[in-house]
């Protein structure tokens, strides 16, 4: 596109260049023309004067004006040698003297309109004294007579004394013929500039108007920054590799408009916008992406890796402080900010802001007024070395990707049942790198899904050697995605015969928009003989639609809830209820994180069916 | 260039040049000729000048010439008036040299005027300094 507006302009500006050159082009062929046609009249002018000269001094000794007076033959015969000069072009060639009043009067006279002899030619006598007095021939342009092109001047000098002057007149005939024949091409050329202009000025009408309708198109009305619009266009052209994206969401909006109404609301998105705005930078691009959320891609800089955290830090610090002043009621306001450092990583930009979104959803869920950037669970991740993307990758090409297996008691004889496979990075150095160190950095790029299949190709090794058990984890994310649903089936199918051994570990899921997907999903894979099993369910929002909804063999209760049971009755009765339901749906129990003898002996007592925890076994590389 | 524009942009204007000149040369003359008139009543034989007489400042063009003070003649013919004879052609004021005053004309492409001292007299006439370099003994 950008090609073509180069190829326009390039064209239009080599027409405007082609016909400007045309158009100067006529008009130095019209001024040559005029030079050389003037030289060529002068070079005539000039010889035609030396002969009139040259008799004058062959048939005058001394003083033209008397010999000629003296002698009406001499006059009469020069005269008619001068007249034979005379033609359309030469129209007057004559020959005048200086009086003693300084006026000039007729010696000779060749033109066809015929003047006495003595008789008296108002000139420009200025110029013809010059003539006079310094003896030098002279050419006059007559530019303000109309009939008269040029004149050349010649002194007629007798024993070194100017006594008369040789004047010959050109007609302004030639030079109008020739004004005359250029002058069509002239106005063509005229017309078409004008015709241009015109284009040119409607052209610059329109692209003004275009500009602005286009420009009121991508802003946000309320706070002048760039809408969705925008957004849409620019994620077709924008390199989003050159970029950090951050995600902001004014917290508690919906209360500001409860309490102070719309009018106020607005304000404060306008104003927030305006604040946004002072802390970005030019480079950086703001956009309103709906509601109270605001989209800001903040160009990378090599030299600082940690910019988008700092410019998010620094907007969240200057929002919280600042003081909204709405009709002399103060306001306060936070944001929670998440971040994609990394957004190369990602398949697409729309994932890559979808990562920022679920990075503002836990700065959210932290409590708000946060800055999250990629990493979920910094607390978890504090002191750990983070990985990239090219960290995972190099350790999958380098299967330095392994599993580490965590038994899975009978909680009643106590027997391992079956393992549950915990994916790790071994370092080069020997040491092991945790899931939270990379998984986070991995979601959503094509390196998760090399992960995923890593993972369970290990998983059915396993299952193959040791005829065992073995469960692995899963987002609902993996299973609504096609392309990870289509490589455990493809896995599924090439295993067939040890699918039954494997269970699939799900994370509860809050939100389930894409239910009927799921379901059929999920029936898909229990084809297989697959078990389904819910993960850490009572950590976050418990939700009992799953057991309506979902074709669910296994509940594994949070581990906060089995790790606290002896200490809190909170943790104790609810798990007591997740049991009992469980039940109910003819549902097997898990037990996480049992670290003692005493929570053994309590999920025992509660008809926990299964238990597993680093006091029944730590995750070890080897089943 | 130049050239090409003077002449796209100035020649309607050059051929009126000409009756420009000619109107500021008689306000001139019938000036100079005439100074203490208040109004000068000037007759002509010529109806083509009537516009050209009507732009001058102070000047009626009135139709009989026994009441004119100032005459424009391009014509010879024999007119009793006190008014003051002016012509237009050389032949004319070479005829008349013994009643008119003076002429303008274009000779060689040129404008030129002139007077008659020894008419001027007649009339009491002294013409302004810028005029008398075109003053003629005789003719």
């Amino acid at each position: 596109m950008k090609h073509i507006k180069k190829i326009y302009a390039f064209i239009f500006f080599s027409i405007i260049a082609a016909i400007l050159y045309l158009f100067y082009a006529t008009s130095q062929i019209q001024q040559t023309l005029n030079t050389n046609v003037e030289n060529i009249f002068i070079k005539e002018a000039q010889s035609f004067a030396k002969n009139i000269n040259e008799e004058m001094l062959k048939h005058i000794q001394h003083n033209p004006y008397e010999e000629l007076k003296k002698n009406p033959q001499l006059q009469m015969n020069m005269e008619h040698a001068i007249s034979i000069l005379v033609n359309n072009s030469f129209k007057y060639i004559f020959v005048l003297y200086r009086d003693k009043n300084g006026n000039y009067r007729y010696l000779l006279d060749g033109s066809k309109e015929k003047s006495h002899f003595n008789q008296r030619l108002s000139v420009d006598k200025l110029l013809w004294n010059k003539v006079y007095d310094t003896q030098k021939p002279l050419i006059l342009n007559q530019q303000k007579l109309d009939s008269l092109w040029i004149t050349y001047l010649k002194p007629v000098i007798f024993d070194k004394q100017t006594k008369a002057i040789i004047a010959i007149d050109f007609s302004t005939e030639l030079p109008q013929n020739i004004y005359h024949a250029i002058k069509p091409l002239n106005k063509i050329f005229f017309y078409i500039f004008i015709a241009i202009g015109l284009l040119i000025l409607i052209l610059v009408y329109q692209s003004i108007i275009g500009m602005k309708v286009k420009r009121e198109s991508i802003t946000d009305p309320l706070t002048q920054t760039y809408n969705r619009n925008y957004l849409r266009d620019l994620l077709n052209h924008i390199d989003i590799t050159n970029y950090q994206i951050i995600m902001l969401d004014i917290d508690h909006f919906k209360q500001i408009n409860d309490n102070y109404g719309h009018k106020a609301g607005d304000y404060i998105l306008a104003m927030t916008a305006q604040l946004m705005q002072k802390e970005i930078r030019e480079n950086d691009i703001l956009i309103r992406f709906g509601g109270e959320e605001f989209l800001i891609f903040i160009k990378k800089s090599s030299a600082d890796t940690h910019l988008a955290y700092n410019i998010a830090q620094r907007v969240r610090k200057t929002i919280d402080s600042h003081l909204f002043n709405y009709e002399n009621k103060e306001i306060s306001i936070t944001v929670s900010l998440g971040i994609t450092c990394q957004p190369e990583h990602f398949k697409s930009a729309s994932l890559a802001i979808k990562n920022a979104d679920e990075m503002l959803y836990i700065a959210k869920r932290e409590g708000r007024n946060k800055v999250v950037a990629t990493i979920p669970n910094r607390s978890a991740t504090n002191e750990m070395q983070l990985k990239s993307i090219d960290d995972v990758k190099a350790a999958l090409d380098e299967e330095r990707v392994i599993c580490y297996f965590q038994p899975i008691y009978n909680t009643q004889t106590e027997e391992i049942l079956k393992y549950e496979a915990l994916v790790r990075i071994r370092e080069k150095d020997g040491s092991i790198t945790p899931p939270l160190a990379f998984l986070n950095s991995i979601m959503y790029t094509n390196i998760y899904n090399d992960l995923t299949k890593k993972v369970l190709e290990s998983v059915f090794k396993q299952i193959k050697e040791k005829k065992v058990v073995i469960s692995v984890n899963l987002n609902f994310s993996d299973i609504l995605n096609n392309k990870i649903f289509d490589l455990i089936i493809d896995e599924l199918e090439t295993h067939k015969d040890l699918s039954s051994w494997l269970i699939i570990e799900l994370l509860e899921y809050e939100l389930i928009e894409e239910i009927s997907i799921i379901q059929d999903h999920l029936l898909q894979i229990k084809e297989y003989g697959v078990k389904i099993a819910i993960d850490d369910f009572g950590s976050g929002y418990a939700n009992y639609n799953i057991f309506k909804q979902l074709p669910i063999d296994i509940l594994k209760i949070d581990g906060s809830l089995i790790r606290d049971i002896n200490t809190s009755e909170a943790s104790y009765k609810i798990t007591h209820s997740i049991v009992l339901l469980a039940k109910e749906f003819n549902i097997t129990t898990v037990a996480e994180f049992v670290h003692s003898q005493s929570v053994l002996e309590t999920i025992k007592e509660l008809h926990i069916d299964e238990a597993q925890g680093f006091h029944l076994a730590k995750p070890s590389p080897y089943i | 260039m130049k050239k090409l524009l003077f002449f796209l942009l100035l020649a309607p204007l050059l051929l009126a040049s000409d009756i420009k000149t000619e109107q500021k040369i008689y306000t001139l003359i019938i000036h100079s000729l005439l100074p203490q008139k208040k109004e000068i009543k000037v007759w002509c034989d010529d109806k083509a000048k009537k516009e050209l007489i009507d732009s001058i400042p102070k000047v009626r063009y009135i139709l009989n010439p026994e009441n004119a003070d100032f005459l424009l003649l391009s014509k010879n013919q024999k007119i009793q008036t006190k008014g003051v004879k002016f012509v237009t052609n050389l032949k004319l004021l070479e005829a008349g040299k013994d009643s008119v005053v003076g002429g303008f004309f274009w000779q060689k492409g040129r404008p030129n005027i002139l007077f008659l001292k020894k008419n001027l007299q007649k009339h009491h006439i002294k013409l302004p300094k810028s005029m008398q370099e075109y003053i003629e003994e005789d003719i």
